[in-house]
C-alpha cells in the first residue's frame, strides 16, 4: 500500500457519462486531466451497459421543437425546481455540440438511415426523446478520454476533497485492489458522481437491484457539502415504475411506443385519472400507481398488446439498448409483450432530481461552478443537470469551465502534498478493527428508517423522529468492520448514504408544502404553494449543523 | 447473480474483472491460468457489460429465481 502524490489541472471525480464528457472538454481545452472512478470508465455509471434515450429539441419545424417550447415544458413539469437561465447555459447552449460529439466519438444518435427516431412521454409537448442504440456509448467515451491523454484512475474511490482557505485544491482516495492511497492536487475539481441509491428499502429485495447505478451513493455530494458547498433539491425522493422483479430501465420506451398502465381489476387507471393519460409526467404516474397498490388493485401491468407489428418489433429489438439483460429477463420470466401485459411495480426510492429536466445535488451556476472556489459539478450529482442529456451537455460545460478556471490560477504551494501515516490509518481503520458491524447491517437499518420516515408520505413528526434515528446510527459508523478493500469501499458508501439521508430529512422538514407528489409529499402541507415555495431549498453545513435557506425561482 | 462463466471457452484475459462496475468479478487460479468468478454475487447490477465485452463469448446470463418469480 503506497502513498501516491499526483498533481493536475483538472481532477474529475466520477467517470460516468458526465465525468467522461467533462474530461473530454477539459482535455480539448488543453488542461491536464485526472479522472477517477470506483469502476472502469469504459463501463461505469448509469449508462455503463447501454442507454437508449436522449432528450432534445431539434428545431425541425414544429412549434414544440424549439428552445422556447422546451423551457415551457420545464416550467410545466418542474416549476420551482430549476432556474431557466442556468438550464439555458448548461444544456440548451451545449445541445447541438453534445449531439455532434456523440457522433464524432463513433456513436451517433441517429438511426442507420441518418434520421432521428423520436418518441414522447412524461408530459412532453412533442417527441423530445431521441431513441438510439447506446450499447457501446460508454466504451466509446472511455476510449475518447484515454486517447485525449487524460490520466485515468480506474478502481480508485475518492474519499474526501482537499481544501485550503475555503477553496478546493484536490482530493484523496484509494485503489480498491492494491490499497494504494492517492493524494491528488488540482487547480480545479469536478464532481460527477451521480445521484444517491441504496438509500431506501427495495421492493425487489436486493439493495443492489436498482434502476440507477447502485454504486452511485452520493459520495461526491457529501464530499462537496463537507467542504462547504451548497446543495439544492435534496428533499425530492425519486421513484419510477419498473418490471416487477428487475429494476431495469425501459419504462420510457414502453410508454413512448404507446404502452398502457393496467391494474388487477382490468382498469386502465392512468387513462381514468389524468388528462395526459399514460404519457403523464413520471411523478404523476408513480403517484397514481402507488394509490392503486395501496387500494389493493394490484398486480399492476403495462399493456403493449395493442401495438402494431412495426412498433412492437422496434420495441422488442431495442429493449436491450438501455438494459442489455432485459430481453433475457423477459424471456426467462416467460413474458411476451404481444400476448400478455407485463407486470410492473414501483421502484425503490432514491435521491435524484424531481423531473427529467431538473436535478438535485451540488448547487451550480451558469458555468457549472459550485458555491466554493475550485469546485465544479455535473450530471446527476448537481442540481441543474439531469438524465442523459444533462450529463452529456452539462458534463462538457463543466469541463470547459474547470479548464478555464485552472488556466487562470497559479499553483499554490500551501496545499498539502502528502498525508501522514496516521491520516491514512484513520481512513483504513475498518480493515484493522478486530471486530465490528458489516456495512450491510448498518445500511439495511438506514434504508428502513428512510422508507418509514422520509418516504413518499411525510409529516413533521415522522421526519424529526427519522432524523433522530439516523443520528443514532451515525454514532456507530466508526464501528463498521471491513474484511478487505472492497468492503472498505462499501463502508465509505454507507457513510455517504447516511449523510444524504440526513440531508433529505432536513430539507424535507424545511419545505412546508408538497411538490411533484409523491417525490415530496407532506401530509401536513398537502398543497403546492407557488406563492411561498416556488424555488429551491438550499442546504449547507455550518460547523456540524445544517443550515437551510430558500431561493426563489422566478 | 446472473453471470455464468464458461471455463472452457474462457481465455483468461481478465477483461470482465477489470470492467465490472460492481467490483464483483475477480480472478482465481486454475492450474497455470486465471479464470473469473463472482466474488460478490449479490452485488451484481445485471448491466450485462461482462457478457457484452467478453472476447470469447464465454459469459451467459441466468437470472435467479427470486427475480423471476416475485
Amino acid at each position: 500500500m503506497e502513498m501516491i502524490p499526483l498533481s493536475t489541472d483538472v481532477l474529475i471525480i466520477g467517470g460516468g457519462l458526465a465525468g467522461t464528457n467533462a474530461a473530454m472538454a477539459a482535455a480539448e481545452k488543453g488542461a491536464k486531466v485526472i479522472i477517477t472512478d470506483k469502476g472502469n470508465i469504459d463501463r461505469s455509471g448509469d449508462i455503463g451497459g447501454g442507454v437508449d434515450h436522449f432528450m432534445a429539441y431539434l428545431n425541425e419545424g414544429q412549434k414544440w421543437d424549439t428552445q422556447e417550447a422546451f423551457l415551457g415544458y420545464v416550467d410545466k413539469v418542474g416549476r420551482g425546481t430549476g432556474h431557466f437561465s442556468i438550464i439555458e447555459s448548461v444544456y440548451c447552449a451545449e445541445l447541438p455540440d453534445a449531439i455532434d460529439r456523440m457522433a464524432r466519438i463513433g456513436n451517433p444518435l441517429t438511426q442507420t438511415d441518418g434520421s432521428f427516431y423520436r418518441t414522447s412521454s412524461m408530459g412532453q409537448p412533442g417527441t423530445y426523446w431521441i431513441n438510439f442504440n447506446g450499447k457501446r456509448l460508454k466504451p466509446r467515451l472511455g476510449r475518447a478520454v484515454r486517447q485525449l491523454g487524460c490520466t485515468v484512475l480506474d478502481k480508485v474511490m475518492m474519499v474526501d476533497l482537499l481544501t485550503h482557505e475555503g477553496a478546493v485544491v484536490g482530493g484523496i482516495g484509494f485503489h480498491i485492489r492494491s490499497g494504494d492511497f492517492y493524494v491528488i492536487q488540482s487547480k480545479a475539481a469536478i464532481i460527477a458522481t451521480g445521484n444517491t441509491n441504496r438509500l431506501y428499502e427495495n421492493p425487489r429485495i436486493n439493495p443492489f437491484n436498482t434502476w440507477l447505478c447502485p454504486f452511485d451513493t452520493g459520495d461526491g455530494q457529501i464530499m462537496a457539502l463537507n467542504a462547504g458547498a451548497a446543495l439544492t433539491n435534496m428533499e425530492y425522493m425519486r421513484m419510477t415504475l419498473l418490471p416487477k422483479g428487475f429494476a431495469a430501465p425501459g419504462f420510457n420506451a414502453l410508454v413512448g411506443m404507446g404502452g398502457r398502465f393496467l391494474n388487477g381489476l382490468g382498469e386502465y387507471y392512468m387513462e381514468k385519472n389524468h388528462a395526459m393519460g399514460n404519457r403523464a409526467p413520471r411523478y404523476d404516474v408513480v403517484f397514481h400507481t402507488l394509490e392503486e397498490i395501496r387500494k389493493g388493485h394490484g398486480p399492476i401491468y403495462i399493456d403493449c398488446r395493442h401495438l402494431n407489428d412495426e412498433d412492437l418489433n422496434h420495441l422488442k429489438s431495442s429493449l436491450g439498448y438501455d438494459k442489455d439483460t432485459l430481453p433475457d429477463y423477459f424471456e426467462q420470466r416467460g413474458e411476451d409483450l404481444r400476448s400478455r401485459p407485463v407486470e410492473i411495480t414501483v421502484s425503490e426510492g432514491m435521491q435524484a432530481g424531481p423531473t427529467e429536466v431538473t436535478g438535485s445535488g451540488i448547487k451550480i451556476d451558469r458555468n457549472s461552478a459550485s458555491t466554493i472556489p475550485g469546485l465544479f459539478a455535473s450530471g446527476d450529482a448537481c442540481d441543474h443537470n439531469r438524465c442523459v442529456h444533462g450529463a452529456v451537455a452539462g458534463g462538457y460545460k463543466a469541463g470547459k469551465s474547470a479548464a478555464a478556471f485552472a488556466s487562470g490560477i497559479k499553483h499554490a504551494d500551501s496545499a498539502p502534498k502528502s498525508m501522514t501515516r496516521e491520516e491514512i490509518d484513520r481512513f483504513t481503520a475498518p480493515l484493522y478493527r478486530p471486530s465490528g458491524y458489516p456495512y450491510r447491517q448498518i445500511e439495511d437499518a438506514i434504508r428502513k428508517i428512510m422508507a418509514e420516515h422520509v418516504g413518499p408520505m411525510r409529516t413533521a413528526h415522522a421526519l424529526k423522529a427519522g432524523m433522530e434515528k439516523l443520528e443514532g446510527i451515525e454514532r456507530h459508523l466508526d464501528e463498521m468492520k471491513a474484511n478487505d478493500l472492497h468492503e472498505l469501499m462499501r463502508t465509505y458508501e454507507t457513510r455517504s448514504i447516511l449523510s444524504v439521508g440526513k440531508v433529505m430529512a432536513t430539507t424535507a422538514l424545511f419545505r412546508t408544502e408538497s411538490r411533484n407528489k409523491p417525490y415530496h409529499h407532506r401530509l401536513d402541507f398537502p398543497d403546492t404553494d407557488n406563492t411561498h415555495w416556488c424555488g429551491l431549498v438550499v442546504i449547507q453545513k455550518k460547523g456540524d449543523e445544517f443550515s437551510c435557506t430558500f431561493e426563489a425561482v422566478s | 447473480m446472473p453471470p455464468i462463466f464458461d471455463d472452457n471457452a474462457c481465455s483468461g484475459c481478465g477483461l470482465c474483472d477489470s470492467i465490472c462496475p460492481a467490483d464483483a468479478i475477480y480472478l482465481k487460479s486454475d492450474g497455470d491460468r486465471k479464470i473469473p468468478y463472482l466474488k460478490y454475487p449479490d452485488e451484481c447490477w445485471h448491466c450485462g457489460s461482462c457478457r457484452q465485452d467478453c472476447p470469447e463469448a464465454a459469459i451467459s446470463i441466468q437470472f435467479p429465481p427470486d427475480m423471476l418469480n416475485i
